[in-house]
């Protein structure tokens, strides 16, 4: 196991290594272009090589990424063009907003789904089935920007029991998190709804919940003890995949209610050329990525017995 | 000797005022012509008003007539808008930087909703009989937030840093009498002499510590107009000494101070708590929230009382605003437009068949009817609005295919070409829209447009820099001053890259002339250099919309969506 971690840690830190040296690729090799996003097109040719000189863009191309990876790796993003402060200073908050809405969103999303997939897996076919079938199939197509606009329009302009957007200007407010979280939730639950049920039907139909049905166990026991721990281990991956979708997925429901969050933070960034900005965004994204998805494969392993190492 | 007419309080009178009064009286000029001329040339807007109301027999009054509610003192008033970067006002490219520092830096002079320009920092001013020396009597008793008291040396300061081309300043542009062409020792690709704007040496004097003279070296009448215009906002002499940044020292002359400022989410403005040289304002504090780029959100906030007014709403909106059962919808006639402006030095725009072709592809009624409700007026591709006091009519264009054809024949372009208009949507998605409608209209010419659509960060990248794009130009109140702004030859925001010699000239003559008929005469000639050159397709002239909460009072919607919160209170 101990090596299976290592193996994967070492696999973390090469994809964190190569998007990065692509990401230096894409935004900083044209160092002019860097001087004019930084000081504004209206500058000088010579403010601009006044500023590169200071700043080392002189140097030769991998001296410059060793000292851009050595000044990430120590959390000196450098300063935003936008925000005129260190890059850190925004960062970190709008992460722990966005960390905020997702942990609202999971808090609904990961028990209502579960509980419906497993009802849902459990007699294939059902009523009962079709019906939570058939409602996550409507909810996870419904686009977010497109439920945003209906959850905005009845709990906002007609019923107007909820404020319609959620910058918490004022400091946290939890009646503010609801419709940016209810997008989330909407959204989500079916497609994990649906995977949980795909996987509990699955399981249903294997032999050994057969011979426990026929050696007369009660049913509530071979759901319980002999289904669940295996139907729950893709919905584990799944969810733990939903985490690292949180961080590009908002981007849409923040927007929409001017949450001040990690998806809205990297879109500012793209429309207004925030480099420094987009490249600390795009490492935390791509950071976050591969450790769910190395968290995913650890649990992954854990809980299916089939999956033994040597 | 010429005699110096004086008025009761024996100031003196400019010599045109007289005519400019027996003009209203035989009806040449109407009231608001009247009233803007006679403010610009000095006299107090009270005193133009009872001038006014006494040759035409009418009590009038400077001011809109009070509503029966008293007003009253406190409370925040909570806006939506986007909070962006505001360092420096000399180089403000976006009227919502400016909204946030209007309350705390302030102008010389204060044009209000009406177009007319009064006193502000700048108690008073003389022109003389040429217009070309300008006195500016500096209000007394005016105190920086940081104690010191505000003078001559302020003014004198700014002018100078405004006409330094290391500022980038786009006064340079307003202010070109003010300035002269130099040889900046560089060449260009071509070897030729890059030429500079430098400040006219002795442009700017200091007379006494509340007195300032302007030398200009050509006539210009819209001096106290373009001392309103939003980077004109004056700071502290030492601000460049103290940083050069407003947001993080700011110090004004303003009743409010910033206390609070988060680029892209807040600035709170709260009231200083010392005496403020005017009318003591009712709010206590101005709050402005960011709610992002997405105008829907806008509407959220406003329908959801979280918010008690909007920068802006867009015309697609303003149906749903009507049903809001709190919220007031306010309108105002502007002279806002977008210009898809060509740059002749850069291929195929150097082609005047093409673009005349494209010209006559254009109804500008139908276009204003398909992209903006029909709410403006049809534009005329001069930049000169019916509004404009100053503004010609010239015979009305016409949509003539037969003649589009054979300019882009002539142009070479028998088979058809297809151009790509960059559109950023800095002021709205209208922007898009109306590009989309100029683009059926240019169809069956033969002219394919493509629409190359950017944020607008990325489209201010490339505004003056780009072939041909799409900007959208705030409303001035003189349609001089756009034309200074964007045609003249060689000035910051001419982004189409004009330079007519002729046009400069006739320009010259245009913003000198006094006698309104004469002005319109020499007006009808730049409109016409403009619109033969065909340098710009204007399609429209946009009305523009904002809604506030019924219980904010006193607030009236400004041509320019400049905030002018100092008269405004909440119920």
């Amino acid at each position: 196991m101990l090596v299976f971690i290592v193996r994967r840690l070492g696999t973390m830190v090469l994809t964190m290594v190569v998007v990065s040296i692509l990401l230096f690729l894409l935004l900083e090799i044209n160092s002019a272009g860097v001087a004019i996003k930084v000081l504004g097109p209206y500058t000088s040719e010579e403010q601009r090589n006044l500023w590169l000189e200071a700043n080392g863009y002189f140097r030769p191309i991998y001296i410059r990424y060793f000292s851009w990876l050595g000044n990430f790796i120590v959390g000196d993003f450098g300063d935003s063009i936008r925000f005129k402060v260190p890059v850190g200073e925004i960062l970190w908050p709008r992460l722990a907003s966005t960390g905020i809405l997702g942990l609202a969103a999971m808090a609904v999303v990961i028990p209502l789904s579960l509980i419906l997939g497993v009802l849902a897996g459990m007699r294939e076919g059902s009523t009962l089935d079709r019906v939570i079938s058939v409602g996550s199939i409507v909810t996870t197509s419904i686009p977010e920007f497109a439920s945003a606009v209906f959850l905005s329009t009845i709990f906002v302009f007609y019923l107007d029991i909820l404020p319609g957007t959620s910058s918490m200007s004022d400091g946290f407010s939890v009646v503010q998190l609801i419709l940016p979280a209810m997008v989330l939730i909407l959204y989500d639950f079916g497609y994990v709804t649906r995977m949980t049920r795909a996987s509990m039907a699955e399981v249903m139909t294997t032999h050994y919940i057969r011979t426990a049905v026929l050696k007369g166990l009660p049913y509530k026991t071979v759901i319980m003890k002999h289904a669940l721990r295996n139907a729950l281990i893709a919905p584990f991956t799944v969810i733990m995949l939903q985490i690292n979708w949180l961080l590009s997925g908002v981007i849409v429901v923040e927007f929409a209610f001017a949450y001040k969050g990690f998806g809205a933070l990297l879109l500012e960034a793209s429309l207004n050329q925030d480099l420094f900005m987009i490249e600390a965004c795009a490492m935390v994204a791509v950071f976050v990525a591969v450790i769910t998805q190395m968290i995913a494969d650890i649990g992954y392993t854990y809980l299916n017995p089939r999956i033994r190492f040597a | 000797m010429k005699k110096v007419l004086k008025d009761a309080n024996g100031k003196r009178i400019h010599p045109y005022v007289p005519e400019l009064c027996e003009q209203l009286r035989e009806g040449k000029v109407d009231r608001r012509e009247f009233l803007r001329t006679a403010t610009l040339l000095g006299v107090s807007a009270g005193a133009a008003y009872g001038m006014a109301g006494k040759i035409m027999g009418t009590e009038m009054v400077s001011r809109p007539a009070e509503a029966a509610e008293t007003p009253k003192m406190g409370g925040s008033l909570k806006v939506s808008m986007q909070v962006q970067e505001m360092t420096d006002p000399a180089t403000y490219d976006w009227t919502q930087k400016s909204n946030v520092a209007r309350h705390m830096t302030e102008y010389l002079t204060f044009t209000g909703p009406d177009n007319i320009t009064r006193p502000y920092l700048a108690e008073g001013w003389e022109a003389s009989d040429d217009l070309k020396t300008w006195t500016l009597n500096l209000r007394k008793g005016v105190k920086w937030s940081n104690g010191d008291d505000f003078g001559a040396d302020d003014v004198v300061h700014n002018f100078t840093r405004w006409l330094d081309p290391k500022v980038g300043s786009s006064n340079v542009g307003l202010f070109a009498s003010m300035v002269d062409e130099v040889d900046t020792g560089k060449k260009d690709d071509k070897g030729n002499a890059v030429m500079g704007k430098r400040m006219t040496e002795g442009a700017v004097e200091k007379i006494d510590e509340h007195t300032v003279r302007l030398n200009l070296n050509s006539a210009l009448l819209a001096i106290p107009e373009n001392l309103y215009n939003y980077p004109t906002a004056i700071v502290h002499r030492r601000f460049d000494e103290e940083g050069g940044d407003i947001s993080k020292n700011p110090v004004g002359t303003g009743p409010y101070m910033l206390s609070e400022f988060q680029v892209g989410e807040k600035a709170t403005l709260k009231r200083r708590p010392e005496k403020y040289w005017g009318d003591a304002p009712y709010l206590d504090e101005i709050r402005y929230i960011d709610h992002g780029e997405d105008r829907s959100a806008w509407l959220a906030a406003l329908a959801s009382k979280q918010v008690d007014a909007l920068f802006e709403v867009d015309v697609t909106q303003i149906d749903v605003v009507e049903r809001l059962p709190h919220a007031v919808l306010h309108q105002a006639v502007t002279a806002q437009t977008g210009v898809a402006r060509m740059q002749r030095t850069q291929a195929p725009f150097d082609n005047i068949n093409l673009r005349r072709a494209m010209m006559a592809c254009m109804d500008h009624q139908k276009l204003l009817d398909l992209a903006h409700r029909g709410k403006g007026a049809p534009g005329e591709n001069h930049h000169v609005a019916q509004i404009h006091p100053e503004y010609a009519k010239l015979p009305a264009l016409k949509q003539d295919y037969d003649l589009a054809k054979k300019l882009l024949n002539d142009a070479g372009y028998s088979n058809g070409v297809t151009l790509s208009v960059n559109v950023g949507n800095a002021t709205g998605a209208w922007e898009t829209d109306t590009m989309q409608a100029l683009k059926q209209q240019l169809a069956p010419s033969g002219i394919n447009l493509e629409l190359n659509k950017m944020p607008s960060a990325q489209y201010w990248e490339v505004w003056d820099k780009a072939p041909f794009s799409f900007t959208g130009w705030t409303h001035r109140p003189l349609g001089v001053m756009v034309l200074n702004l964007a045609y003249r030859s060689g000035v910051p925001w001419n982004e189409s890259a004009y330079a007519n010699p002729e046009f400069d000239k006739a320009l010259d003559v245009a913003s000198a002339l006094l006698d309104v008929e004469e002005r319109r005469k020499a007006m009808a000639k730049v409109e016409k250099i403009l619109q033969d050159d065909a340098i710009i397709a204007q399609p429209l002239w946009r009305a523009i919309f904002t809604a506030t909460n019924k219980r904010v009072k006193g607030f009236t919607k400004h041509p320019t969506n400049y905030d002018q919160f100092n008269k405004v209170w909440l119920a």
